[in-house]
């Protein structure tokens, strides 16, 4: 493990120094590198911290206030299928104009904006683990006198660790294509810049600077994995500790996201060290949270208080960004926009892109899990290169992919039209693999020795045993990777930084409202046709077709 | 008999469900006292609501109609008196033996070295001294069974309410722990004073119980009290056993 570590180590540095040999000027740049990572970091560490304050009070409220749940639930399912780089232009000029201009309106914009892309799907997580804790474990609590701030540190909180963990970690991912898309942001005739590893990336593919692409693709791989190591793997192998175990012999459907992270160190001595140079704050903290304890024992009321005042500041700040953006595009109904016929076509030709992307996609995560999910040897060689990959936001490969289309294609338009397919195709691919990876691991060991003793091989084996037991994780890769595709549409359409180019299509038709034209009808419109678009889709498709495969395809063992 | 001390008064309880404005009945008209130093079982066959009743005994659910009263008071849930044993063991995966043991406690907020204190007590109690950090995903079913019966006795348990604690067990393990619990029932200086279980095993209702209460099967109605006058402690082989079993047996049938 060590040994393989000196070697990328090694490999890396190597890459590395023959990169500053080769291309000196960016070879000084590197040396703000850090500095710039740094910033990324902070965006998104502050939009996490946001996302889970969030997601832990609108989970539990959901889950524990029937009423509020018949609002909050559809509310939060209209959030996650809103394209949020769609809105981004209009947070921005509200949050600009509030601090008249500062960089401090900007940065609080692009970490609503991650935040926006991180929170809803942390806070279904919540009220998912919630709503299905078990009877008796609640029943347990109440016969034995747990109500308010200990109900929810000893029950509800400890019960949401799993699936929030779990969620975190996508979100997270999800968070990074955001944070890179929006560190640079041309708006309404003005660029607007925030330091760090995505503006970076942009400005170097906007100058076709090969090695500043490369350095920055290379910093944001080691950031990115190196969060993973440091803070996600510790943290869900901690939260195993908080799964409610399922009876004997049933496989449990979730995938653990770092199950194949293992060639990634853990850092065990570093965590205790740490764990001991901070104990005296943990003690402080835990006095502090007893006198607290004893403090709301004493006024029930307050933690209720708390929860909504955090709901309530939400809900404000939230109702603010989007009529800060509604109002700018009053008298909306009065009269169509000129491009409004366009809508239905752009709409069509982004989703065949988009229907090509998931082909693509499926016609090689397919094969590629059934292989490294059965065979140990591939998964402990592949899984590691398919990690590196899948770090890399596929907002960071712009510059990359277009670059790479246009030469590989004779005729200019064609290639753009491939760029587009393969920027979809990067940000879904990895949600279907991943997920296909998991469901092939599940399939129960007995199943695969029946099979085998009745000697099922081959394409039966296929058809009669692997491809009816991936199909739940399928699906649920399935959504995750059209709602990436529809929220890659802004950045697949219009390549401002790279070539100014565009295709046609429902991103392109939102890039150039906002940015060139400004016209918020259209804007407005084609936000509605994508919302429209993806909430039909998860109502008519995706739900009825998990409620199906719950019922016919679910393994479960004894 | 009837000189007993009442503690629990189960009167006149029935419990509806609705659903699409229909009425679906699950309980119907139960009533029956329980004294001190009573062993009473409830038995019948699955669906006639024996659980159910056990639900609205301790509070966990509320009656259509009449009332449970503990010590001449209407019954809550939080009431630290009244402890609940249940058939899945309902422990929590993600807290330690002790920290399982001390919730009761802990939610009555007595301070910390109370609580570890009497935890330490009941662990050793149920004989699981030495366990006290480990977490119930080390444990055996009978060993988390154990945690669960710790836990509702450390809080001065005057009822113990136990919902087919041992269905989920092994037969031996099963057993050993029947036997365990009639010892703290007739230890006067260990809790609890009363014990009334739910179970839908004869056998075993007939074995533990000075009384037995039949239900019937949807809706559950009370078909018959039973005194048990064998003495303890019981021999299933004996034909004085099996009259009573075959007796309760003909009765739910």
């Amino acid at each position: 493990m060590r040994r393989r570590l000196w070697v990328v180590g090694g490999a890396a540095f190597g890459a590395a120094l023959a990169a500053s040999l080769l291309f000196p000027t960016t070879a000084t740049e590197a040396g703000g590198l850090g500095l710039l990572s740094l910033y990324s970091l902070a965006r998104m560490f502050a939009a996490y911290a946001l996302a889970l304050v969030f997601a832990i009070a609108y989970g539990t409220t959901a889950a524990t206030n029937r009423k509020a749940a018949t609002v909050m639930l559809p509310l939060l399912d209209v959030l996650q299928s809103i394209p949020i780089l769609g809105f981004f232009p209009a947070v921005l000029l509200f949050f600009v104009s509030t601090f008249n201009g500062s960089p401090i309106g900007l940065e609080i914009s692009v970490v609503v904006l991650v935040f926006t892309s991180m929170a809803w799907n942390m806070a279904f997580g919540v009220y998912e683990a919630l709503s299905t804790i078990p009877h008796d474990l609640e029943d347990a609590a109440t016969e034995f006198g747990l109500t308010g701030w200990l109900r929810f540190r000893r029950l509800m909180f400890p019960a949401a660790v799993p699936k929030l963990v779990y969620n975190s970690i996508l979100s997270w991912t999800n968070g990074w294509f955001f944070l890179v898309a929006s560190e640079v942001f041309a708006a309404y005739g003005t660029t607007y810049t925030r330091p760090g590893i995505g503006s970076l990336i942009a400005q170097a593919g906007s100058r076709a600077d090969v090695g500043g692409i490369a350095l920055g693709l290379a910093a944001l791989v080691v950031i990115v994995l190196g969060v993973d190591a440091l803070i996600w793997r510790p943290l869900s192998g901690w939260a195993d500790g908080f799964r409610i175990d399922v009876p004997r012999g049933e496989t449990v459907r979730t995938v653990r996201p770092y199950e194949w992270l293992r060639w990634i160190p853990r850092f065990p001595g570093m965590w205790r060290r740490a764990a001991t140079r901070f104990k005296p704050v943990s003690h402080v903290y835990v006095g502090a949270s007893l006198r607290l304890e004893h403090a709301y024992a004493r006024h029930p009321s307050v933690p209720k208080t708390i929860r909504r005042v955090d709901l309530a500041l939400f809900l404000v700040v939230f109702v603010i960004v989007v009529s800060a953006g509604l109002v700018g595009l009053a008298g909306l109904f009065l009269h169509l926009p000129a491009d409004a016929g366009e809508i239905p076509a752009a709409a069509l030709s982004s989703f065949a892109r988009l229907v090509v992307a998931y082909g693509l996609a499926i016609a090689w995560t397919i094969p590629v899990a059934a292989y490294v999910g059965r065979s140990a040897k591939a998964s402990r060689i592949l899984t590691p290169v398919l990690e590196v990959f899948a770090s890399v936001p596929a907002t960071a490969l712009l510059p990359v992919i277009v670059g790479f289309a246009l030469a590989v294609t004779a005729h200019a338009s064609f290639g753009l039209q491939v760029a587009s397919v393969l920027v979809a195709l990067f940000s879904m691919q990895w949600y279907l693999l991943f997920n296909l990876i998991g469901g092939v691991r599940s399939i129960p060991g007995d199943l695969n020795e029946a099979a085998r003793s009745f000697g099922v091989r081959g394409w039966t084996y296929w058809r009669r045993v692997l491809l009816p037991a991936i199909v739940p994780s399928f699906l649920t890769g399935s959504i995750t990777a059209w709602g990436a595709g529809w929220n890659a549409l802004i950045v697949s359409e219009y390549f401002p930084f790279t070539r100014d180019v565009h295709v046609e299509g429902l991103g392109w038709l939102l890039d150039k409202a906002t940015f060139i034209t400004g016209d918020s009808q259209l804007l407005l419109f084609s936000i509605f046709m994508m919302i429209a678009v993806v909430l039909a889709m998860n109502k008519l498709v995706w739900r009825p077709l998990i409620r199906r495969a719950t019922v016919r395809y679910r393994v479960e063992a004894a | 008999m009837t000189k007993k001390k009442v503690i629990l008064e189960v009167n006149d309880v029935s419990r509806s469900y609705f659903e699409g404005g229909k009425e679906f009945k699950a309980l119907e008209h139960i009533r029956f006292d329980l004294y001190a130093q009573d062993f009473v079982c409830i038995v019948g066959p699955s669906g006639c609501g024996k659980s159910t009743l056990l639900r609205i005994i301790v509070g966990l659910d509320r009656p259509t109609s009449g009332e449970v009263l503990f010590e001449g008071k209407p019954i809550e849930a939080k009431n630290p008196q009244v402890a609940m044993v249940f058939q899945s063991f309902a422990i929590f995966p993600w807290l330690t033996v002790e920290q399982n043991v001390e919730l009761g406690l802990e939610a009555r907020r007595v301070a910390p070295s109370m609580r570890a204190e009497k935890a330490k007590r009941y662990i050793e109690i149920v004989g699981l001294t030495g366990f006290e950090n480990a977490f119930p995903r080390e444990l055996s079913g009978g060993m988390k069974q154990r945690v669960g019966l710790a836990r509702a006795l450390a809080t001065d348990t005057v009822l113990l309410c136990m919902d087919e604690p041992f269905s989920a067990l092994d037969a031996l393990t099963a057993q050993n722990l029947r036997d365990e619990i009639l010892e703290l029932w007739s230890d006067p200086a260990l809790p609890p004073d009363a014990v009334l279980m739910v179970t839908h095993s004869i056998e075993e209702a007939v074995y533990l119980a000075d009384r037995v209460i039949v239900l019937s099967g949807r809706p559950g109605r009370q078909v018959a009290e039973l005194e048990i006058d064998l003495p303890r402690p019981r021999n299933r082989r004996e034909p004085e056993f099996y009259g009573w079993v075959d007796d309760i047996y003909s009765l739910i049938v």
